[in-house]
């Protein structure tokens, strides 16, 4: 495949991808659960289901302010999702009553109250973490490849490692707000455990594709030393190399090469996936969804956005490195 | 390797494949033992499953630590541990789980936390009703002056008609001072309660219950120092928050026994005393947040994870069969291997099952194949440029190495900032995640190394079936 001699639509493509997941992002926006806002949410199961509105007009006599009814169908029985604003033990027992008094069978099978303070940790504590994932993603890289040295620096390696997991949670961040605008599934912290699985893991095809790079590059690279002289100081010891072959081809042929080791690698995640989405709880399910379009995010952007970006960076600092 | 180089071909052929017959042996006897642990009625080692799992309450509270000095925090926190747990343990769930928690450092506000997590307990309640049943006992000094202040300022506003509002009366322009002052006395210094009834001596009512309570060796020595520095004023016992009497100091006591008596019935004083037994609370709790999930749920997400897991499984090994052919079944065993040996770890350890726990284990699954998909890729290579299957799998390994190091770790770092992240459910899977990568390093170098080089060594242009089971691809030499 051309990869790279493409390298300037596949990288229009990236951006046109990313362009249109930001957009999504921004403007249906994420819906942030109760893990995050504060908030309580109980799980009413009936044997046999009373109607939403009797079970709203019952909520609402409670008088907790806001609340919202969402039907909910698990694997053990039929019932409602209920949601306020936080509640203490009194309020939580007295929705309870009301709500198990409205139809046969009427049970609480599951009930989470979160406060306002623990909600905002967890959202400071989910940027923090995205954070620190993308930094300690960047020195690992750079520090991996540190050998690569000419005629790219390994921290450009680690910087394009950066900009495609960009890509490759802006995606899955729009999959989100799609299924948040359509479905009304909401952002939790499963979320954000994606978000921090997709980082994990995205970067592990890219790192197979710079791993060949890098063997190329030591097959077609020459090093020649020289001293030269420096201008009232000691002698010093000037390495410079000359490459045997373009670097865009070097880059093509590590692409070719490595091509069904990345696209198997994803493959067996997927057939992991599609079984837990099929087979799996619907406990995970929306989880499992997000994680699915990360990771083909993930193989997509290593092979048609990481490669392009390193090419493209070689090209424009070439006449710069020819002027010295 | 160095034994083999040395003798004879015969030697080195039956040392690869005893090595292969032995790692077999510890996948079956891995297998054997998680499939008992699993089944058996009272396994030494089950499973142990995560609240969303096996059902139950987990509880949140908030402890008030305004006035008590930074270093003492954690100290006070661990009192505060142990006397809830105590009190816990009164409701016999297998086993409940209370520790501390300490906001993160990077939340704005800082709250120093209790969780309480009691598998099996949906009544929600009744565990709170008995927790909140905990007192808390504070000893504080009446300031005389901050006192009389006070009611005065009381009387004031009182008597202020409803035109002219003092909201704030001040205190020779300063802020009113608190009438009763912290001793750092509390019921953390508690040992022991119990019901006593008066004598009737020194003009006090004959027969009134009161609770008399005995300090520990520390809280002796400073309520001895607290009396003796104070004969005179008015020690003020608050219960609860509320102040239920105010003796005054008339000397120093030692010995470490105090007396509350607040015009209790019997009744009143005796459940105070046994309340105080299983402790006091050293400072004020409030629930800020309550989860409970009833087991039924659980059960579902088990049998739908395992299935999920055998249809995984059986997806990656055909599709390691179809593409890698012989190389692909070594795989698809290594991959049993890894599967016991994350039940294991699993099972010792013990690990918290979670559902997003089980999830990560299928998911895992794909991962874990992954470092064996880059040896065998670079095995096809190199067997491809004319090395013979076995010095082409050992040169696989070699290549491949770096890439599936340098992967796994940036996998490792996710998975650490995970475990910091999560809350205790998320905290199983990036234990899961993170075990996984560790585990699956180990299967490919350990397992997938040992069994292909003990297969027969054949090149590519070799005739017959093992020339072409080494190859790939769906259907092509």
């Amino acid at each position: 495949m051309k990869i790279i001699a493409y390298r300037k639509l596949w990288l229009l493509i990236g951006a046109g991808i990313v362009t249109a997941a930001a957009l999504i992002v921004l403007t249906l926006g994420l819906k942030p659960s109760i893990d995050f806002t504060g908030g309580s949410l109980t799980e009413v199961r009936y044997s046999t289901l009373p109607d939403k509105a009797v079970v709203e007009a019952a909520a609402l006599a409670t008088n907790l302010g806001t609340v919202s009814v969402r039907q909910s169908s698990s694997d053990v029985g039929q019932g409602y999702l209920v949601s306020t604003r936080d509640l203490n033990e009194g309020e939580r027992a007295e929705l309870s009553a009301a709500l198990t008094a409205l139809g046969e069978g009427g049970e609480i099978s599951r009930f989470t109250s979160i406060g306002p303070v623990i909600g905002q940790e967890l959202k400071d504590k989910a940027v923090w973490a995205i954070g620190a994932v993308l930094l300690l993603t960047i020195c690992y890289v750079a520090f991996a490849f540190r050998g690569i040295g000419w005629p790219v620096s390994s921290w450009v390696y680690g910087g394009i490692t950066i900009l495609v997991l960009f890509h490759d949670i802006l995606v899955p961040m729009a999959a989100m707000s799609l299924m948040g605008y359509f479905l009304g599934a909401e952002a939790d912290i499963l979320f954000v455990t994606v978000l921090l699985t997709i980082l994990g893991y995205s970067v592990n095809d890219t790192i197979v594709i710079f791993d060949r790079v890098r063997e190329k590059l030591h097959e077609h690279r020459t090093e020649h030393k020289k001293m030269v002289k420096v201008v009232g100081g000691l002698d010093q010891e000037v390495v410079t190399h000359t490459l045997l072959k373009p670097f865009d081809q070097i880059v093509g042929q590590a692409v070719n090469e490595t091509m069904s080791r990345s696209i198997n690698t994803s493959l067996t995640v997927v057939l992991a996936l599609v079984a837990l989405y099929f087979f799996g709880s619907t406990v995970t399910q929306n989880f499992i969804a997000v994680l699915l379009v990360g990771v083909l995010a993930g193989a997509y952007s290593s092979i048609f956005i990481a490669n392009p970006l390193l090419v493209m960076y070689e090209e424009w600092t070439r006449g710069k490195r020819e002027v010295k | 390797m160095t034994n083999s180089q040395n003798s004879s071909p015969r030697t080195a052929a039956f040392i690869r494949l005893f090595k292969a017959v032995a790692i077999l042996g510890i996948l079956g006897y891995l297998g054997f033992f998680v499939y008992s642990n699993a089944t058996a009625e009272n396994a030494t080692h089950p499973f142990k499953l995560g609240l969303d799992l096996a059902g139950g309450a987990h509880l949140v509270y908030e402890a008030d630590t305004t006035g008590v000095a930074a270093v003492e925090v954690p100290e006070l926190m661990n009192v505060l541990r142990d006397v809830i747990e105590r009190r816990v343990n009164l409701f016999g769930v297998s086993e409940p789980l209370v520790y501390v928690e300490s906001s993160s450092f990077v939340s704005d506000v800082q709250q120093e936390r209790l969780v309480v997590e009691l598998p099996g307990v949906t009544d929600v309640a009744q565990a709170v009703a008995e927790i909140g049943r905990t007192p808390l006992l504070e000893f504080k000094l009446i300031d005389a002056e901050a006192m009389s202040a006070a009611a005065a300022i009381e009387q004031l506003t009182a008597n202020a008609s409803g035109g002219i509002g003092i909201d704030n009366v001040k205190l020779n322009g300063e802020e009113t001072p608190e009438p009763y002052v912290d001793t750092g006395l509390t019921g953390r210094y508690l040992e022991s309660a119990r019901l006593e009834f008066t004598s009737g001596q020194a003009g006090q009512l004959a027969n009134e219950p009161i609770v008399a309570i005995t300090f520990n060796q520390e809280g002796g020595e400073l309520f001895a120092e607290i009396t003796r520095d104070n004969v005179g004023r008015q020690l003020a016992i608050f219960l609860d928050g509320e102040i239920i009497s105010a003796p005054n100091i008339n000397e120093a006591i030692v010995g470490g026994t105090a007396i509350i008596s607040g015009g209790f019935d019997a009744a009143e004083a005796r459940e105070l005393a046994e309340n105080l037994n299983f402790g006091a609370l050293p400072v004020p709790i409030k629930l800020i947040s309550t989860q409970t999930i009833d087991a039924t749920l659980g059960a579902g997400v088990i049998s739908q994870s395992f299935e999920a897991g055998v249809v995984g499984f059986g997806l990656i090994s055909l599709f390691m069969l179809l593409w890698y052919r012989v190389a692909g079944i070594v795989a698809s065993i290594a991959l049993m291997f890894y599967v016991a040996l994350s039940l294991t770890v699993f099972m010792l350890v013990p690990i918290t099952l979670t559902a997003a726990g089980l999830a990560g284990l299928v998911l895992s699954l794909g991962m874990a194949v992954d470092a064996n998909v880059l040896i065998f890729e670079r095995m096809k290579e190199e067997y491809r440029s004319g090395k013979t299957s076995r010095e082409a799998a050992l040169e696989g390994f070699r290549r491949a190495w770096t890439a599936i190091w340098d992967s796994n770790i940036t996998g490792l770092i996710s998975a650490g900032i995970l475990f910091w992240f999560g809350t205790s459910l998320i905290k199983g899977f990036a234990l899961v995640l993170g075990i996984g990568i560790l585990i699956s390093m180990l299967s490919a170098i350990g397992f997938t190394r040992t069994l292909l080089i003990a297969l027969p060594e054949v090149k590519r242009e070799d005739k017959g079936v093992w020339s072409y089971l080494f190859g790939t691809g769906l259907l092509k030499k």
